[in-house]
C-alpha cells in the first residue's frame, strides 16, 4: 500500500535519513556507555568513540564488590520478582469475579479500581511515610513490595478484566457442572486462558518496578536494602570522577532490562501499542 | 422451581466469593493508595507540627503557598512544569509524529525502528540521567564532538547554566521516551483503513497533506492519549531533575519542578539544614491533586469531542 502513496524510490532518501539520525541518536550513547565501561578514565579521555585497548573487566568488578552494586542487584531482584507475583496473584483474583460474576456492584468496584491507574500517588508521600513507619515497614523490602503492588494494582486488574470478560461463559459453567471450585475454575482454567494478560502485566510491572528510585529514597536508608536506581543515583555524585566505575554501574543495572527488552521487544510494543500500559 | 432455588443459591455463593477474592487486590490498594491519598488531602487543611497535626487551619496552608517565601519557589517550579510539557508536547509528541508516519510509509524496518525508538524508554530516568549527566558534562564526549566539529568552543556548560539546563531536561527526557508517540500512533494509522489514504492519493493528496489534512484528525483518540500522559508524567517530574541537577533543582532553582519541591518540603532539603514543613508540603501536594485530575479530565473531553469517526 505504501508503494502506492509513494512510488519514488528517491523521494524516499530524507526519510530514511531522518529516521537514521534518531536512530544514531538512541544508539551512540549506548555505544559510548558500553565501550567506556573497559576503560580507564584516562583512556575514556584519550580514546573517545574508539574500542577500548583491552576488554578488561575491571571497572564491573570494581562496581560489584567496592561499590557493592552486587548487593543492590539482589534487592532489586527480590523486590520486582515479589511485587510482580504478588500484583498478579491479588490482581487476577479480583478481576475474576469482577469480569464474569454478576454482582449488581461490579461496575463500582472496577470503578475504584481504575480511578487508581491516573492517581499521583507520589503525593500522597508523606502519610504513606508515616504508615510505613507505624507498620514498621521502613528499612524493609516487604514493605516496597507491598507498596509497589498496591500502585500497580489498578492496571492490573484493568488488563486482567478485559482479557477474562470475552472468554465465553461456557467455561466455567462446564468446570463448575464437573464440582471445580471457584479458585480451581480462576487458576487452572481461566488464568491459562488469559496468558498474554499474565505476560503484559508481568512485563510492565517489572520494568516499573525495577526502575522506580522515588520509593526507595524515601522508605530505605540502611544500604543493605537499597535497590539498584537508589545505588546509583549514589554512585553518580560519590564516584563523580571515576567515570569507569560510573559507566559500568549503569550497564550492569540496565543489564536485566536490556537482555528481557531483546527477548520480548515485540509482545513490549504490542502492549504499549494496544493501550499506552507504561506511565 | 429447584432451578430457580440453585441459581439463587450460585449467586448467593458468587457473592460471597467475589468478597473473598476481591479482598486481597483491595487490601492492598486500599491501604497503601487510597488511603494515605485521602489522608493527605486532609491533612492539607490542618496545621503541622514536625510530623504531627496541630488544629485544623483551614485553608491557612494554601494562603502561605502563594507568599513568601514559598511563592517564588512555587511559581518557578510551576512555569518549569508547564514549560516542559509544552517542551515535551513538541520534541517528543511532535517529532514522534514525524517518525512514526515515515515508519507508516515504509513497509521495511518498521520493528526495528521502533524497537530501537522505544528501548531508551524501559531504562531507569535514574540511569538515563545519569547517562546523560556524563555525557554532557564538561570534558564529556559531547563537548569533545562539538568541539572537533567547530560549533562550540572551550568547556561545555550547558547542565551548570541556568539558561539552558532546563532545555537540556527537557530534551533528555524527549529522548528518554521518543518511544511512546511512536508506538501509539503507529498503531493508530494503522487502524486507519488504507482505503481513505487511497482516496485521498487519487484526489492529488501529497504526503505531508496526507498526514495534516487526512491522518492527523484520525489520530485524535492517540493524540489525546499521549497528551494526556504527558501532562501526568510532566507533572510528576522528578527522577531526571533530582539525578541531573540534584534535589535543589541547580543551578539556583532553575530546574526545579513541583515534585522536586514537593519532596523538599516534605522530606527536607530546603536549604542546607534540612527544614521540613509537612503543611505546605500536603497543601502543594493537594494543589497538584486537583491541577492533574481537573487537567486530565478536560484533556480527555477536549480530545473525546474532537474524535471523528469514519
Amino acid at each position: 500500500m505504501s508503494a502506492v502513496i509513494f512510488p519514488q524510490r528517491l523521494a524516499r532518501l530524507p526519510g530514511w535519513i531522518i529516521l537514521a539520525v534518531w536512530t544514531a541518536a538512541v544508539l551512540l550513547p549506548l555505544y559510548i556507555l558500553v565501550v567506556s565501561c573497559f576503560k580507564t578514565t584516562a583512556e575514556i579521555y584519550d580514546n573517545r568513540l574508539g574500542l577500548p585497548q583491552s576488554f578488561a573487566f575491571d571497572n564491573f568488578v570494581r562496581a560489584w564488590t567496592r561499590a557493592d552494586l552486587g548487593h543492590n542487584f539482589i534487592n532489586s531482584l527480590i523486590v520486582t520478582g515479589g511485587a510482580v507475583i504478588l500484583t498478579i496473584v491479588v490482581s487476577a483474583m479480583a478481576a475474576y469475579p469482577l469480569s464474569r460474576y454478576r454482582l449488581g456492584w461490579n461496575g463500582i468496584m472496577l470503578g475504584l479500581f481504575l480511578s487508581g491507574i491516573m492517581l499521583p500517588i507520589r503525593l500522597a508521600s508523606v502519610e504513606l511515610f508515616t504508615l510505613m513507619r507505624n507498620l514498621g515497614l521502613l528499612d524493609s523490602l516487604t514493605g516496597l513490595i507491598l507498596v509497589y503492588s498496591a500502585i500497580r494494582i489498578p492496571f492490573a486488574v484493568f488488563i486482567f478484566a478485559n482479557f477474562m470478560r470475552v472468554l465465553p461463559s461456557e467455561l466455567d459453567e462446564a468446570a463448575r457442572m464437573d464440582g471445580a471450585g471457584e479458585a480451581r475454575i480462576l487458576f487452572q482454567i481461566v488464568l491459562p486462558m488469559v496468558k498474554p494478560a499474565v505476560s503484559i502485566v508481568a512485563i510492565f510491572t517489572a520494568i516499573a518496578v525495577w526502575n522506580d528510585f522515588f520509593f526507595p529514597l524515601i522508605f530505605i536508608f540502611d544500604d543493605r536494602y537499597k535497590t539498584v536506581p537508589l545505588a546509583i543515583s549514589v554512585f553518580v555524585g560519590q564516584f563523580r570522577t571515576d567515570w569507569g566505575l560510573v559507566f559500568a554501574s549503569l550497564a550492569i543495572s540496565m543489564a536485566p532490562i536490556l537482555i528481557m527488552y531483546c527477548l520480548l521487544a515485540r509482545q513490549i510494543r504490542e502492549g504499549v501499542g494496544a493501550g499506552g500500559g507504561m506511565k | 422451581m429447584t432451578k430457580l432455588r440453585r441459581m439463587t443459591s450460585l449467586q448467593r455463593t458468587q457473592q460471597r466469593m467475589a468478597v473473598l477474592f476481591i479482598l486481597p487486590a483491595l487490601a492492598v490498594y486500599g491501604l497503601f493508595v487510597l488511603y494515605p491519598l485521602l489522608m493527605s488531602l486532609w491533612g492539607s487543611f490542618f496545621a503541622w507540627k514536625g510530623m504531627r497535626t496541630q488544629e485544623f487551619a483551614g485553608l491557612a496552608n494554601f494562603s502561605r503557598l502563594f507568599v513568601f517565601p514559598s511563592g517564588a519557589r512555587l511559581y518557578g517550579a510551576l512555569w518549569h512544569n508547564v514549560a516542559w510539557f509544552f517542551g515535551i508536547m513538541l520534541l517528543q509528541n511532535g517529532l514522534g509524529l514525524l517518525f512514526a508516519w515515515l515508519l507508516f510509509l515504509r513497509n521495511r524496518g518498521s520493528a526495528f525502528f521502533q524497537s530501537v525508538f522505544f528501548f531508551p524508554a524501559v531504562l531507569s530516568p535514574v540511569i538515563v540521567g545519569a547517562l546523560w549527566r556524563l555525557l554532557l558534562a564538561p570534558g564529556g564526549i559531547v563537548e569533545w564532538a562539538l568541539n572537533g566539529l567547530g560549533l562550540h568552543q572551550g568547556s561545555l556548560t550547558v547542565l551548570g547554566n541556568s539558561h539552558t539546563a532546563l532545555g537540556m531536561l527537557i530534551a533528555v527526557d524527549a529522548w528518554n521516551w521518543m518511544g511512546l508517540p511512536v508506538l501509539i500512533y503507529t498503531a493508530g494509522l494503522r487502524q486507519i483503513s488504507p482505503q481513505v489514504f487511497e482516496a485521498a492519493k487519487l484526489d492529488g493528496a501529497g504526503n505531508a497533506r496526507m498526514l495534516y489534512s487526512v491522518a492527523l484528525p484520525l489520530l485524535m483518540p492517540a493524540l489525546g492519549t499521549l497528551t494526556t500522559l504527558s501532562f501526568i508524567n510532566t507533572f510528576n517530574q522528578f527522577d531526571i531533575v533530582y539525578v541531573m541537577q540534584g534535589v535543589q533543582g541547580n543551578p539556583s532553582y532553575s530546574t526545579d519542578t513541583l515534585v522536586t519541591y514537593f519532596y523538599r518540603l516534605a522530606f527536607g532539603a530546603e536549604g542546607a539544614v534540612g527544614i521540613t514543613d509537612i503543611g505546605l508540603a500536603l497543601a502543594l501536594g493537594t494543589m497538584l491533586f486537583l491541577v492533574l485530575s481537573i487537567g486530565t479530565l478536560l484533556m480527555l473531553r477536549f480530545f473525546d469531542k474532537r474524535t471523528v469517526e469514519l
